[in-house]
């Protein structure tokens, strides 16, 4: 250390913007912090596990006709797809404040003049970035398999119907191409996404009043469970027992707190090659932003009365 | 001139719920404090006594049971407040991935600073701190001293006019810890006001102007160093090449005006600054091998 006082004498004082209640700035400093803490914890590995299940699957596949290969390519990507940015958005949230509280950077962050809900905003941010990030890296690995699979199908079919009468290769490549790669998938991976952007709100909703990670993975894969089960349960109910205001009422609860995290699997009817209508799209996509905000509220209100 | 307080802390009360109990620990209990601008403060009591806790208030990281504490005349609970406080907490961990310029720049930017201005003001603290050199290896590579220099570097980004310092030389060997006394004289000299908590009393008595200590949650003594460790019937002189009859006669000099001589003894040096010179030595020896 050295006496140089000359390095910060008040000729050369530093002049720091006055102070805003709120500043995109700060969060865009708090977000690039979580996304280089996720990235140089290697978190992106998961995505070779990607790569090798959907290159593996494509070699496996090829003693089905062109269709069913298409078909199961496609099951097989956007369901890994779909878990994977689960599993990413729970295990990346999960820790991420616990781990500043236990390390006391937190201290250090809201020392400053720093919000509080700036700090959590920052922090999802950051989850939902790299999450972003991920499923373009997914989706172009997978497009990018099924195209050319469908060139090879494509080339193929073209090869087998060489001597056939020109109609009937149209309607074969027709069909092909109808099967494989399509824009209808587009929605598919947004509504995943969206289910992971909520998945990650919700966690770090827990993760303000969980004591450790293991508390919050816990609580969450219960939570993942009952999202996944609760829409069969209520239709079971409502139709088994006399539903009075009490039931609804509790049924209603459950149904708040826990989100119908069926209604965010759109992808069984990619699969089969059924296009998503806008209004179902637009609902769903509705019902995932409004949960990651309501999430994220909670959340801030909970830190807000958190001591540190 | 300002003559509001840089920390004003009133009838301070915190208690504690220990889960599953229904009963209350008390951290803190009716303090009152005044930190003035410009001087060094010393919050010294053991381990629990509630040290920790006062600063989180004052910082706005915990939050009051009653009373309330001002930085400058803001509230703790305004995050505004915060704007011109430097803080480094207790054994700091940073994020171990970051080097130690990228976190400098991360604690600038949530300061407001920007750019060519962050960057320079980044090289002059890794310079003031002597970290230069260690300025792209990661943090989880730092020695305890390492982190503690960065975590003053991070605290003084944004120029601030309040240094909050909890026990800032906890687990760091005799050099850095004079490094770090040094630097908080250093604040002192530029006006900066240091509010620092501690219990290695020989330290806080070096560099505080004034004392609080601190036992069970109340503050027991406060006041002007000088005055609370006085003694104010007995005086000191210290001599230098004074010969055995000079003593003698000084001696019987006393005995003359009814004074008792309390002690005789030769000066001797301090523990810490023989152990500097001795690791010095050390040093050179190694350099000219």
């Amino acid at each position: 250390m050295t006496n140089d006082e000359t390095n910060l004498n008040d000729e050369s004082r530093t002049v720091v913007a006055p102070y805003r209640a709120f500043s995109f700035a700060r969060i865009a400093a708090i977000t690039t912090n979580t996304l280089t803490e996720l990235t140089r914890q290697k978190v992106f590995y998961f995505l070779l596990i990607f790569a090798l299940l959907l290159i593996g699957s494509s070699a496996f596949l090829a003693r089905f006709t062109f269709q069913q290969e298409f078909q199961i390519l496609k099951d097989v990507s956007l369901g890994a797809m779909s878990i994977f940015t689960s599993l990413l958005a729970i295990i990346a949230t999960a820790r991420l404040i616990p781990q500043d509280i236990e390390d006391r950077t937190v201290y250090t962050i809201l020392a400053k003049p720093v919000p509080r809900f700036e700090y959590l905003l920052g922090k999802l941010m950051g989850v939902l970035l790299l999450l972003a990030i991920s499923i373009l890296v997914m989706g172009a690995m997978f497009v990018v398999v099924l195209y050319v699979r469908e060139q090879t199908a494509l080339h193929e079919t073209a090869r087998q119907f060489a001597n056939a009468p020109r109609d009937q290769l149209d309607a074969a490549l027709r069909g092909l191409r109808a099967s494989a790669l399509n824009v209808d998938i587009l929605p598919g991976i947004i509504i995943i996404y969206l289910k992971a952007c909520l998945l990650a709100a919700l966690t770090l909703f827990v993760s303000t009043f969980a004591s450790t990670n293991i508390f919050t993975v816990v609580v969450m894969a219960v939570i993942y469970f009952i999202g996944h089960l609760q829409a069969t349960a209520r239709e079971y109910w409502l139709q088994e027992h006399t539903a009075g205001w009490m039931t609804r009422a509790f049924l209603g609860l459950v149904a708040l707190f826990f989100p119908d995290l069926q209604a965010f699997n759109l992808i069984d009817d990619i699969v089969v090659g059924a296009a998503i209508s806008l209004a179902l799209f637009a609902k769903t996509a509705a019902i995932g932003i409004f949960y990651t905000l309501i999430y994220t509220l909670l959340g801030t209100f909970v830190f807000y009365g958190k001591e540190l | 001139m300002n003559t509001e307080p840089a920390v004003a802390v009133h009838r301070l009360t915190k208690v504690f719920p220990v889960p599953l109990h229904r009963q209350w620990v008390g951290a803190v209990r009716d303090l009152d404090l005044r930190v003035e601008p410009g001087e060094v403060y010393g919050l010294l009591g053991p381990n629990g006594s509630g040290k920790s806790t006062t600063l989180k208030i004052i910082l706005g990281l915990v939050s009051p049971t009653r009373g309330r504490t001002e930085i400058f005349g803001r509230d703790s609970n305004r995050v505004d407040s915060r704007e011109t406080v430097g803080f480094l907490p207790e054994n700091p961990y940073f994020y171990k991935y970051l080097t130690g310029a990228e976190t400098l720049r991360f604690f600038g930017k949530l300061c407001g600073l920007r750019g060519k201005q962050l960057q320079k003001r980044s090289d002059e603290l890794l310079e003031l701190v002597g970290l230069t050199n260690a300025r792209n290896r990661r943090l989880g590579t730092y020695s305890k001293g390492m982190l503690q220099r960065i975590g003053l570097a991070q605290a003084l980004i944004n120029e601030p006019k309040l240094v909050v310092l909890d026990e800032p030389t906890a687990g760091v060997d005799p050099a850095g810890s004079r490094e770090i006394r040094d630097l908080i004289v250093d604040l002192k000299r530029r006006g900066i006001t240091v509010l620092l908590s501690s219990h290695l009393l020989a330290q806080v008595q070096e560099i505080c102007d004034r004392v609080g200590i601190l036992a069970n949650g109340k503050l027991v003594r406060e006041g002007r160093l000088e005055e609370l460790i006085a003694i104010e019937n007995q005086t000191e002189l210290v001599l230098e090449n004074a010969s055995d009859t000079l003593v003698s006669e000084i001696e019987a000099l006393a005995a003359r005006s009814n004074a008792r001589l309390v002690a005789r003894r030769k000066s001797t040096t301090t523990l810490e600054r023989l152990f500097l010179e001795a690791t010095k030595e050390g040093k050179s020896i190694t350099k000219s091998e």
